[in-house]
């Protein structure tokens, strides 16, 4: 099985750096996706690996071996694409057969490995039908078909939910992480999405303007964001951000004084702290308890049904998201008071990087 | 909204009007053409009118099986018409191809060039490409008739503008699917282009069919006399002409293969001229 490995690789296009001197390492059989904003560069990044960009530097090499210098086709990966892009004048079983023919495949196996796909993907009775005759959610799983009977060191992935509806969506995410248990192949999603990328990945690789901002697991990254921007980026709602008046040390632990004049003990030591620093301080709305601590104005509710949503003004004019249970009883312009938990913040300096103890 | 209907319905009461109207007159003189040729020329020595009433007759009909040198002519005009439409097609969508997916130093300035070409009038180069084509001596051959009508802008243009709307995911995931460059052309492009190569070559071919202009300044001799030219150089001699209902038999014997090729392919046919293309 394949290990990815990106070393240094770059693009630009025209004067637009779109990656920039990038490296990574994506172990065999390890689910990827590349998260960031619109225009961040990963699909490049996905279509650099493909083969489908050139490199402006750099090298890519798949299972040891060396791919950024030979063809598309003679790299062993397999792509989805965003709009699935089947042969429109050919048969679903034409257009699986298509890659296994240009290669010389016998008929029996092709015919196996279609039978073998099809049934994985519970698209049998679809074989003789033409894309236009299917649902965008089989067109979806076709695309999968064919990729698969290629049977690819490495599956690319290019958005490949963005055209299916919120149930389809969430179906098909759990189907991909079934086909992954399954396949065991190396596989890299991209998505701007970071549900998709939260629920799929055994590792997140979170892009920012042609960068690699923080590689991790999920759960690293939602709990120790790197950055501002993936502090701010993952989690729904965003992470709220309160600029820091002033600090002061109480037992080894930085203590934050707000606009408000509220006061915060976080868990970062005063050790990691740089002299002169603009520190700002980050914390997400399910660590925000409503009862006692500085007063706010409710400001907006957003009911989600299991929880709601409370956007609230503090004392110095600036907006802060927080918690409540779905059924709370609470109306606009009421007066809360909020306690933010020290221990789950995060202080990030001037550059936006985080300060950890 | 009763209003609005009933204005609409009265537009359409218009338009069909109308068009009505136009049938009537574009399909009068070939009604009257069809019925010509099967009267006696000796008839219609006297009067061209009653085309309803007997007596009918073949004869003019079975004289062109017998006499005359229109088969010649018509297959004349179905070489010069298939192959300017084969070489049409085939040159038309490789220059789209190229123009539309390859990055090539100049590739805008020549399509620039390609269309400026649109704007040049037939008449100004018949001069030209005569006296070329007399220094070459290829007057009164097929290269001549079939040649000069290859460069066709439009339909550069056409098949460039048809294969820019072909999403290139479809052409990436050929070339992944380890196709090299000239079977994603054949296998995926190409097929998926049929309907721009259809409107293309059904145009080309009614135009090479009815094409009058050159093949009468290039073919001389009647032998490469195509159709058009042919008949035209009976009906100049119109005083000696072996008579009105042969001339007319061969008429409708020069349309019936366009006739036949329009039942074939009449909704390309309809969507080439309206100028709406591909759907």
């Amino acid at each position: 099985m394949a290990d990815l490995s990106l070393r240094h690789v770059s693009k630009r296009f025209g004067q637009l750096d779109v990656i920039r001197d990038l490296s990574l390492e994506i172990p065999s059989g390890e689910f990827a996706v590349f998260l960031g904003p619109s225009g961040c560069g990963k699909s490049t990044l996905l279509r650099m690996i493909a083969g489908l960009e050139g490199l402006g530097g750099g090298e890519i090499h798949l299972g040891g071996a060396r791919i950024d210098t030979i063809a598309p086709g003679d790299r062993g990966v397999a792509m989805v694409f965003q709009h699935y892009a089947l042969y429109p004048h050919m048969t679903v079983r034409q257009n699986m057969e298509f890659g296994l023919r240009n290669i010389a495949t016998p008929q029996p196996e092709i015919d196996r490995k279609i039978a073998d796909a099809a049934e994985m993907l519970e698209i049998g009775e679809l074989l003789e039908r033409k894309p236009a005759q299917l649902s965008g959610g089989q067109r979806q799983r076709v695309a999968i078909g064919r990729a698969i009977v290629k049977q690819p060191r490495a599956f690319l992935f290019d958005e490949p939910l963005s055209n299916l509806d919120a149930a389809l969506r969430s179906r098909t995410r759990i189907e991909l992480a079934r086909l992954h248990h399954r396949v065991q192949s190396t596989m890299i999603f991209v998505t701007h999405d970071q549900v998709e990328a939260m629920t799929m990945a055994n590792r997140i690789v979170v892009m920012n303007q042609g960068r690699i901002e923080q590689v991790g697991t999920p759960m690293e990254i939602y709990q120790r964001p790197r950055t501002r921007f993936v502090a701010g980026f993952i989690g729904a709602p965003a992470m709220n951000f309160l600029p820091v008046a002033a600090i002061r040390e109480e037992a080894g632990r930085v203590v934050v004084t707000l606009p408000d004049g509220s006061t915060v003990t976080t868990a970062v030591p005063t050790t990691a702290l740089r002299p002169g620093a603009a520190l700002t301080l980050g914390v997400r709305a399910e660590h925000i308890n409503p009862g006692a601590g500085t007063p706010a104005r409710v400001e907006v509710i957003e009911r989600l049904g299991e929880r709601t949503l409370v956007y609230a003004n503090l004392a110095d004019g600036s907006t802060i998201v927080y918690d409540e249970p779905g059924d709370v009883v609470l109306a606009v312009g009421a007066t809360v008071h909020l306690a933010i938990d020290g221990a789950a913040t995060h202080l990030f300096d001037a550059e936006g990087m985080a300060v950890h103890g | 909204m009763r209003t609005w209907q009933r204005g609409r319905s009265l537009g359409d009461r218009l338009l069909l009007a109308a068009v009505v109207a136009l049938a009537v007159v574009w399909l009068a003189p070939i009604i009257w053409v069809v019925g010509l040729s099967f009267k006696p020329n000796e008839v219609l020595m006297h009067s061209t009118g009653g085309i309803l009433t007997p007596p009918f007759t073949l004869k003019n009909y079975v004289d062109i099986l017998a006499a005359s040198s229109v088969f010649g002519w018509m297959l004349n005009s179905t070489i010069v018409a298939f192959g300017q439409t084969i070489l049409t097609l085939l040159i038309a969508s490789l220059a789209g191809y190229g123009f539309a997916r390859t990055n090539f130093p100049g590739r805008n300035a020549l399509f620039v060039l390609v269309l400026a070409a649109l704007a040049v009038p037939e008449q100004a180069i018949i001069v030209p490409l005569h006296t070329m084509f007399a220094a070459a001596d290829l007057h009164n051959t097929y290269t001549a008739l079939i040649v000069p009508r290859l460069a066709f802008p439009f339909g550069v243009l056409l098949m460039t503008q048809y294969f820019r709307a072909i999403p290139p995911e479809i052409e990436e995931a050929a070339l992944l699917d380890r196709a090299s460059r000239l079977k994603v052309f054949f296998r995926i492009v190409l097929p998926l282009s049929i309907p721009a190569q259809a409107t293309l070559g059904i145009y080309t071919f009614l135009h090479a069919w009815n094409d009058y202009f050159w093949p009468l300044v290039s073919a001389t001799k009647p032998a490469m006399y195509t159709l058009t030219v042919g008949l035209a150089s009976m009906q100049t001699n119109f005083a000696q002409t072996e008579g009105i209902g042969f001339l007319m038999a061969q008429a409708v014997f020069a349309g019936l293969p366009v006739l036949i090729l329009y039942l074939f392919f009449q909704r390309h046919i309809v969507s080439a001229v309206a100028g709406g293309p591909l759907k």
